[in-house]
């Protein structure tokens, strides 16, 4: 009979039809969907975050975990109320206006959908006025926005001053990031926060609603 | 007499054969036709329309043999000169094998307080001072993006403290197609007019396509710009295995290939004839860390094989050496740095930057690119050989002297012939002017001191008391008044 320890260890293995059938197997032996998915799912993907810190596992297993654990949230997730589902907060990421990179922010992407985050990737060259139409659109706990270039970066600090206008600025958290981005400038346009890297931004996000 | 002898003059590697090169850039041409690539530029996609290539959109797809044209009609025997005589003296071509810093650094360590900080004019006017002062630096690229400034004019400034402090060629990056419409006015002032400079080239461009396959308006505006002026620009795309192309070293190779030909097509289509240097940072995306690594293995590695695929197309080549991906100048630094910068030479790619770089590309050093010159010396002399010729096999010498005797300078009999070129290669041996080859009482007696203290203590002596050749008064000024109205353009409007 399968056990839920076999599902978490499933999504470390990164096995997407393991995860899809142990998921089905566990909830026809009558386990209730959720703690399918905290003990099961979420179990072996934190464990996969664990051993990605320590350095012992690497980008290409924590893709494969995210995607082993997101095909048995598809099995359960029908056996679910709308609000027994919850994530942690929703976050709207672009990279800004005239700015078409975004391997770093596809990164942080990930990170932030393993965290259990609903994410809105946006795309690239997201301009203020776009990126302030996402917020009204969709609500964002957090809005991300990366850039590569000095110059390119000045658009982040349109956006918070275009956030400020609309009166929307309190309604939402500003994280940035990407080479030239630094605290010190995130300091000086008043963003919430700043990370280094993709792992670090998912903690951030995660402080930032309280969920750390 | 000896007869029917063939010698190696020079060391050299190869990562690839002739057949693996063909290979290589076959893969890359079917790429460039069956997949395409994107530009962002409406006059680029317009210009390749017209020459052939089929459009979909924003994509571009190159047949084979607009791509083979363009690897025939691009100008290959390209030299940059001194900015102040006009001399020439970089020849990109065959084995020959230059080293400079790189650019567009957002970060520099100082190196009085060794503090990390955001790169200003005096940053960039204190790395060329080191870059102007050190015998196996070639060249000048900025070491960091001047950011005490409007940022949106930071490349002009570059240039200025660039031109100001080293009469060496300068590899001159700008933000986009103003800059550098700005960057080469200023030069051609300084050379005495468009042809002057075109004729005696000492600023060479710099474009960057986004991988995988995207060239961005700026990098396609300032290809087909360059290729107008006629002046040599760099077409070079910063992939990673694994992360913006595929993991496997080939895959990456092919991808890159892809997009450098791209941008030397485009640059043919708009200006046949035009000088073109094929570029790449071609590394791992480190997947514990998630860094575009300058230290691994794998990029000198796959930046060898480039330069073998440069020389099977006679095209010149710009390569990657003397960078490390640690935060401080520690052992790591010197193994990367020192490993880069052999294995570069060695496979002869012409015109290599970015030594000095730390931090995965982020931060420049300056004791880094002291201790870089040191290494090219020795790397120098590796790839110099071991010449075997009947004076140098030193029979008479050895007769001479005899067993048990004592080898002297007056012993060596004079050489026979004389005036022998020599490149940049020196056949003497390496003479250690900052690595301790010292006893021990002598090293301590000396401050016992490491590499990077003596380092650092050169860069400051440089930075104290070495002057470049000046530019004239009045063009300094000149130069002065036309970075001060220089306008800048927002990205993306």
């Amino acid at each position: 009979m399968a056990t839920i320890e076999d599902l978490a260890q499933a999504v470390f293995d990164g096995s997407t039809s393991k995860a899809k059938k142990l998921s089905q197997e566990l909830i026809d032996d009558g386990m209730a969907p959720l703690d399918v998915i905290n003990q099961g799912l979420i179990a072996g993907m934190s464990e996969v975050g664990a051993q990605f810190k320590a350095g012992t596992m690497f980008v290409p297993d924590m893709m494969a975990a995210a995607e082993a654990m997101t095909a048995g949230t598809e099995v359960v997730k029908p056996l679910l109320a709308a609000d027994d589902m919850q994530s942690l907060g929703t976050v709207f990421i672009c990279t800004v206006k005239g700015d078409l990179h975004d391997i770093g922010k596809n990164l942080v992407v990930m990170m932030l959908e393993s965290a259990g985050f609903n994410v809105i990737n946006a795309g690239v060259d997201v301009s203020p006025e776009d990126i302030v139409a996402g917020v009204k659109e969709h609500h964002p706990d957090i809005i991300g926005m990366s850039a590569l270039l000095t110059t390119t970066m000045l658009h982040m600090k349109d956006t918070i001053e275009l956030l400020k206008e609309e009166g929307l600025r309190d309604q939402v958290k500003v994280i940035i990031g990407g080479a030239p981005v630094s605290q010190d400038f995130a300091d000086e346009i008043s963003a919430d926060g700043y990370s280094p890297d993709a792992v670090s931004a998912a903690d951030l996000a995660k402080s930032l609603v309280g969920a750390a | 007499m000896r007869t029917n002898l063939r010698a190696n003059t020079a060391v050299k590697m190869n990562v690839f054969t002739e057949q693996q090169c063909q290979e290589l850039v076959f893969a890359a041409e079917e790429a460039m036709w069956l997949t395409g690539t994107e530009f962002h530029d409406p006059e680029s996609i317009e210009i390749l329309r017209k020459a052939g290539c089929t459009i979909d959109g924003i994509i571009a797809h190159i047949p084979p043999h607009i791509t083979e044209r363009a690897l025939q009609t691009c100008q290959k025997h390209i030299v940059l000169c001194n900015s102040r005589t006009g001399a020439r003296e970089l020849f990109l071509e065959g084995g020959n094998s230059y080293f400079g810093s790189g650019p567009c650094t957002p970060f520099t360590r100082n190196p009085y307080t060794e503090e990390r900080h955001r790169a200003t004019r005096e940053s960039v006017k204190w790395a060329t001072k080191v870059l102007d002062a050190l015998p196996n630096i070639d060249y000048a690229m900025s070491l960091g993006i001047v950011q005490d400034v409007p940022l949106l004019l930071s490349d002009r400034h570059e240039f200025e403290q660039m031109i100001l402090n080293t009469d060496k060629p300068i590899i001159t990056v700008c933000n986009d197609q103003y800059g550098q419409e700005d960057n080469i006015k200023m030069a051609e002032y300084i050379a005495g007019g468009e042809e002057e400079l075109r004729n005696h080239p000492f600023i060479c461009l710099y474009a960057e396509p986004i991988s995988p396959g995207v060239h961005c308006i700026e990098a396609a505006q300032k290809m087909v710009y360059g290729a107008r002026k006629g002046l040599p620009t760099i077409y070079t795309p910063c992939i990673m295995a694994g992360g913006t192309a595929p993991a496997t070293l080939a895959g990456v190779m092919v991808q890159g290939l892809c997009e450098s030909l791209s941008g030397l097509v485009l640059g043919q289509c708009a200006a046949e004839g035009s000088p073109f240097i094929m570029g790449g940072v071609y590394t791992v995306l480190d997947m514990g860390s998630t860094i575009f690594s300058y230290g691994a293995p794998e990029l000198d590695l796959m930046l060898a094989g480039l330069a073998d695929v440069a020389h099977y197309l006679k095209v010149p080549m710009f390569g990657t050496a003397g960078c490390t991906d640690t935060c401080v100048i520690d052992e790591q630094a010197g193994v990367e740095a020192a490993l880069s910068m052999a294995m570069t030479n060695m496979s002869g790619a012409n015109l290599n930057h970015d030594t000095g770089y730390a931090e995965y590309g982020t931060t420049s050093n300056l004791d880094l690119v002291v201790i870089a010159d040191e290494v090219l010396g020795m790397a120098r002399r590796i790839t110099a050989g071991i010449q075997t010729t009947e004076e140098t096999l030193s029979l008479k010498e050895i007769e001479k002297v005899g067993p048990g005797g004592r080898f002297r300078a007056a012993d060596i009999p004079e050489p026979e012939e004389e005036g022998v070129f020599e490149p940049k290669n020196s056949r003497v041996d390496y003479q250690a002017r900052l690595v301790n080859r010292g006893a021990r009482e002598i090293w301590e007696k000396a401050g016992g001191k490491t590499l990077k203290q003596a380092a650092n203590e050169k860069v400051r002596d440089i930075i104290e008391n070495h002057e470049a050749e000046p530019l004239p008064k009045a063009t300094a000024a000149k130069i002065r008044e036309m970075v001060e109205n220089a306008v800048g353009h927002m990205p993306g409007e």
